[in-house]
């Protein structure tokens, strides 16, 4: 067997898919050719380069978003994202802020109405208490009259 | 498996990072929340990888990856588990990437190529990278997608044949074909007699 015939079994020899008696007859053979084993020492080496070459490639750090996005995740599980913990009191003080920012602007552009001056109440007329009332004028009756003449 | 899937909380607790691909897909099957993240967080880079190697441009390499998560998202509630998730992921992937018509670059893009962080010799390494990523560039596609689901993506024979729908004979050929196309592009590109090794 040639060279060339072996070099087309090396393959299936790195990755131990030669049947056993094929294999026996090539590590024969790779025990008196040097040109075999440079063979199949490079055959070897191709996982390591490719793996070196895509160990260097640098992903999308928004891939996954992209995704999901174009898959429709979010309708499709009615996953809401949850809000991160540390944002709640943030939230609530956002929120206290512009209350607060709200009055103050509320005080300082309504229009301007002067408080009521003070000014004493007039007193309330104490009420006399009735004096004795004079007598009620009666009319004269004939017989005074005519005792008077 | 079922029950575990329907009383596991996804969303909470540590679970969906144990689970194995099987419980995952079965979760997304039922629409857990997270069950899809997590699926992405393990195969967005192979699936990312897989597609750059084999169309040399990082862009092109997302979008056919994208494109194939959401086939894959959208048929689960069909799959009926006979491959494994990755090797029907796989299968998608190439796919896409041999149907690509697009003109592609022929040069490498430098900046989708990051420098090594090794000590030794990083300008070195980087050059190995660009010379690797022409080799792939100069090779069958066919060639190519056997040489990466192997040799890259770590697949059984087996599993590159329920991929790329071959006989496991010819799963054996091909390979031995790239592999040794592999090796005669890299002494071209790199210099007469300058080894692989």
């Amino acid at each position: 067997m040639t060279c060339r015939l072996y070099e087309e079994q090396l393959s299936s020899y790195l990755d131990g898919e030669l049947p056993r008696a094929r294999a026996m007859r090539l590590e024969a053979h790779l025990k008196t050719c040097p040109h075999c084993q440079v063979e199949l020492e490079a055959m070897g080496g191709i996982a390591t380069r490719l793996r070196a070459a895509s160990n260097a490639l640098q992903v999308s750090h928004d891939f996954d978003r992209r995704v999901l996005r174009a898959f429709g995740y979010y309708q499709v599980t009615g996953w809401t994202k949850p809000t991160k913990s540390y944002l709640r009191p943030l939230v609530y003080l956002a929120l206290l802020l512009l209350g607060l920012l709200a009055g103050v602007w509320h005080y300082f552009t309504k229009p301007f109405e002067p408080p009521p001056i003070w000014q004493p109440q007039p007193a309330v007329p104490v009420v006399a208490p009735a004096a004795p009332s004079a007598p009620i004028p009666v009319a004269p009756d004939r017989e005074s009259q005519r005792s008077e003449r | 498996m079922e029950d575990a899937v329907r009383t596991a909380d996804w969303s909470t607790d540590g679970r969906l990072a144990t689970a194995d691909d099987a419980a995952l897909v079965a979760a997304c099957a039922q629409r857990k929340p997270g069950a899809f993240q997590e699926l992405l967080s393990r195969y967005r880079r192979p699936a990312i990888t897989l597609a750059y190697q084999m169309l040399g441009d990082l862009e092109d390499a997302e979008d056919v990856a994208q494109e194939a998560f959401v086939r894959v998202f959208q048929a689960i509630p069909r799959f009926r588990g006979q491959a494994a998730f990755s090797t029907w992921l796989y299968r998608i992937v190439t796919n896409l990437c041999l149907g690509n018509r697009r003109r592609r670059r022929a040069t490498v893009e430098l900046e989708a190529v990051r420098e090594p962080s090794a000590p030794d010799s990083p300008s070195q390494q980087v050059t190995e990278v660009l010379l690797t990523r022409q080799v792939l560039e100069a090779m069958p596609p066919e060639l190519r997608a056997i040489l990466l689901l192997r040799d890259q993506e770590g697949l059984s024979y087996t599993e590159i044949a329920e991929a790329l729908r071959l006989p496991l004979g010819t799963v054996r050929s091909r390979l031995s074909k790239a592999r040794m196309a592999f090796r005669q592009i890299w002494n071209e590109l790199s210099g007469a007699g300058d080894e692989v090794s």
